[in-house]
């Protein structure tokens, strides 16, 4: 797998996507750094593939951009041919990319969405660029601290508003831990009516315990 | 694993490992001295730098050592500090064991020895003595960071000094002049050093700021000061 | 027996010491480019943007030009500030601006920041960040005024108020203390005239004047010099060298010839063409 190069610009980030009954969350912060410097502190990590169908980006801000961008290109050409792609299917040519380049790309991508066969679904393609469905997914540096939060509170079933609470609590707790994460959180909810967009500004994030 | 890993670990000295620490920092800046008959110029601009950015707008380069006596430094400002206190120390010392004040070559030699002292893990300045001797006459002395030291009559040093040497070689020298090589009244050397200083801000990123003009006469030490370009 | 532990990774690498000191022994040497300090500046106003630009160029700690131009021409709609590697900025920006016009012409409509900024993206990916072209790109189409900045990587990011550059950080600090949405021309100008002289006095690798560029719905103003804060003061001595003082080495008078040129003209035969 690639590092990162000298100069590159790292999106530290904390990722989060969660399916629920009808369609999925995705949220992430807005932190992009070179470095110790903040470079865009508004970030918005969570990028659009298609119609109802979204990617959560971290690691490299060029790789992944490059690999959305092309993915976005895929699947503007399948709808034209076949109509509207399954989530299974972006997920497949993310992590196609992902696999056949893992020499050159530092990219952690998590894909989540809403389609007709599926309903709400979530897939994980890590770094070395194998694919994963999962229940919910995290993913940036910020992660790591926050497996124990989300393994203890992750329950089957959780509506939509439970869903919500979750992604920004967790988020949240990355942030406060992790140097590379911060800002604000960002949040879509994509079901079978659509893309919503949520926006947590800096200073109503939630509060957890501060020391 | 790594194979230069494995190879360290086989041969234990056959993959150089980096032990030594950088105490060393370039803080720019640039100083010149010049010599006349009865007269000696000191100056320096008063930029401290680090990289691309400035430290500070105004630190002073001189002191003044005595009534004839002027000390520039130029490179670490760290090291520069230590060894102004350090010549500061030995001079008052001199002074009460002799009952005198040292004169501008006995300091000289002094400096020398100081710097040599510490070969090996050098002081990393650039520094120019400037002042009158005994007969009252200007006297520059220059130095290499180990104390290799001679008599000058002009010498320029710091970041710029590749830019101003020439010019003062020919302008204080009259190298490569046919003309009649003469001694220069002070008002027309304070003028090329400020001139020498405003020309080297236009090109060297490290020298800026202020100019801080010391002129040694036998009536004691006078300060000048002007300002130079801030980008 | 620590030697037998397997080696932590950290620290100072040395992977690639004995390649490096078999390529130095044969004379290899690697080409340095010139890199520039900069302070590049944007930001959205009312009615459309306003670009800053700073106009010295160093080598190393030298001054290699007082007042060069940071600002590139892409489109009549679009301009494009460049730090980082001076001849990648350069020779990027003209090549856009190229494809950009033939762009033009194909579609017969004006060309959209957005095609400017993947143009640039893509190709900055495709050479992994070695064409070293940081750059702020600027301009207002049909769907308004957009702003972005492309790091030699190939990432972008879009925001209201962007700066790149050495002197990056100072001049965002102005910005993030004074910038609001909507501002007047005016005012608009005025604080990227800050942010820039805050770049010019602060970082070592910026200086000298202040450009500007200003593009609305359907005008452009480049403020070429739009402030001078580091005007030269005047020489105290004239420095003319007085008659004799170059050194003569050798004499030689010579006289002068006369060359007499004539012309004769000549009867030639008419060209047969039967």
């Amino acid at each position: 797998m690639a590092g990162l190069k000298a100069g590159e610009v790292n999106l530290g980030t904390s990722i989060m996507a969660v399916q629920f009954d009808g369609g999925v969350i995705i949220g992430a912060d807005s932190r992009t750094t070179t470095g110790s410097y903040i470079a865009n502190r508004v970030t918005d990590k969570l990028t659009e593939v298609h119609d109802t169908i979204y990617c959560c980006r971290s690691g490299s801000a060029a790789d992944t951009q490059a690999v959305a961008d092309i993915v976005h290109y895929y699947l503007q050409m399948y709808t034209v041919q076949n109509g509207k792609p399954t989530v299974p299917l972006a997920a497949s040519l993310f992590q196609e990319m992902c696999y056949q380049n893992k020499d050159n790309l530092m990219a952690g991508i998590i894909v989540a969405g809403w389609d007709k066969d599926n309903g709400g679904s979530v897939w994980n393609i890590p770094l070395g660029g194998s694919l994963h469905r999962q229940p919910f997914a995290i993913g940036g540096s910020g992660s790591t601290y926050i497996y124990g939060y989300c393994d203890a509170n992750y329950k089957d079933g959780m509506n939509q508003e439970q869903c919500i609470e979750f992604v920004k609590n967790s988020l949240a707790l990355a942030m406060d831990r992790d140097g590379s994460s911060g800002g604000v959180i960002r949040l879509a909810v994509i079901t079978e009516k659509g893309v919503q967009r949520l926006f947590i500004p800096g200073d109503k994030l939630p509060v957890h315990w501060q020391g | 694993m790594n194979s230069i890993y494995q190879a360290a670990i086989d041969h234990p000295v056959s993959v150089p490992i980096e032990h030594r620490f950088d105490p060393y920092v370039d803080n720019g800046g640039t100083l010149l001295s010049i010599a006349g008959e009865d007269f000696c110029v000191v100056a320096a601009d008063t930029r401290q730098s680090e990289g691309y950015s400035i430290n500070s707008r105004y630190v002073p380069k001189s002191v003044k050592l005595s009534d004839k006596t002027v000390i520039s430094m130029g490179g670490c400002y760290a090291d520069c500090l230590t060894l102004t206190k350090r010549i500061q120390q030995s001079m008052e010392w001199y002074h009460h064991a002799h009952g005198k004040t040292m004169s501008t070559a006995a300091v000289a030699q002094m400096l020398s020895i100081m710097l040599y002292q510490k070969r090996f893990f050098p002081f990393y300045s650039w520094c120019i003595l400037g002042g009158l001797d005994e007969e009252g006459k200007g006297a520059v002395y220059t130095y290499d960071p180990v104390g290799s030291y001679e008599r000058e009559s002009c010498r320029c040093a710091g970041s710029a000094s590749s830019l101003i040497q020439p010019f003062l070689d020919n302008q204080i020298m009259f190298k490569n002049q046919e003309t009649l090589k003469k001694n220069l009244p002070l008002d027309h050397v304070l003028r090329i050093t400020k001139d020498s200083f405003t020309s080297a801000t236009e090109r060297d990123i490290y020298t800026g700021d202020y100019l801080e003009i010391f002129v040694i006469t036998k009536n004691g030490v006078e300060i000048q000061k002007m300002d130079l370009k801030k980008d | 027996m620590t030697s037998r532990l397997p080696r932590t990774k950290g620290g100072f690498n040395f992977d690639n010491h004995v390649r490096n000191t078999m390529m130095e022994g044969k004379g290899l040497c690697l080409p340095k480019a010139t890199k520039t300090g900069t302070t590049i500046v944007g930001l959205i106003y009312k009615d459309g943007l306003v670009l800053g630009a700073d106009t010295r160029a160093t080598a190393g700690p030298i001054v290699a030009d007082k007042n060069c131009e940071k600002i590139h021409y892409l489109a009549p709609n679009m301009y494009c500030c460049g730090a980082g590697t001076a001849a990648d900025t350069e020779m990027t920006t003209a090549l856009i601006s190229s494809q950009l016009e033939l762009h033009r012409l194909s579609t017969g409509r004006q060309a959209r920041v957005v095609t400017a900024m993947t143009l640039l993206k893509q190709m900055l990916f495709k050479y992994q960040g070695h064409i070293g072209a940081a750059l702020i790109l600027g301009g207002v189409d049909l769907n308004g005024p957009h702003l972005y900045t492309i790091y030699p990587h190939g990432s972008t990011d879009k925001l209201p108020y962007v700066t790149m550059g050495s002197g990056s950080l100072a001049a965002m600090s102005v910005f993030e203390s004074r910038f609001k949405a909507d501002m007047e021309r005016e005012e608009a100008i005025t604080l990227v005239k800050d942010a820039i002289e805050a770049g010019i006095f602060n970082d070592l690798g910026s200086g000298s004047n202040v450009d500007v560029v200003v593009i609305s719905k359907d005008n452009v103003e480049v403020l070429r010099n739009y402030a001078k804060p580091n005007e030269r003061g005047i020489k105290e001595a004239s420095y003319k060298y007085p008659r004799g003082a170059t050194q003569v080495l050798k004499t030689s008078i010579r006289d002068l010839v006369d060359i007499k040129e004539t012309v004769q003209a000549t009867t030639t035969e008419a060209m047969d063409i039967s």
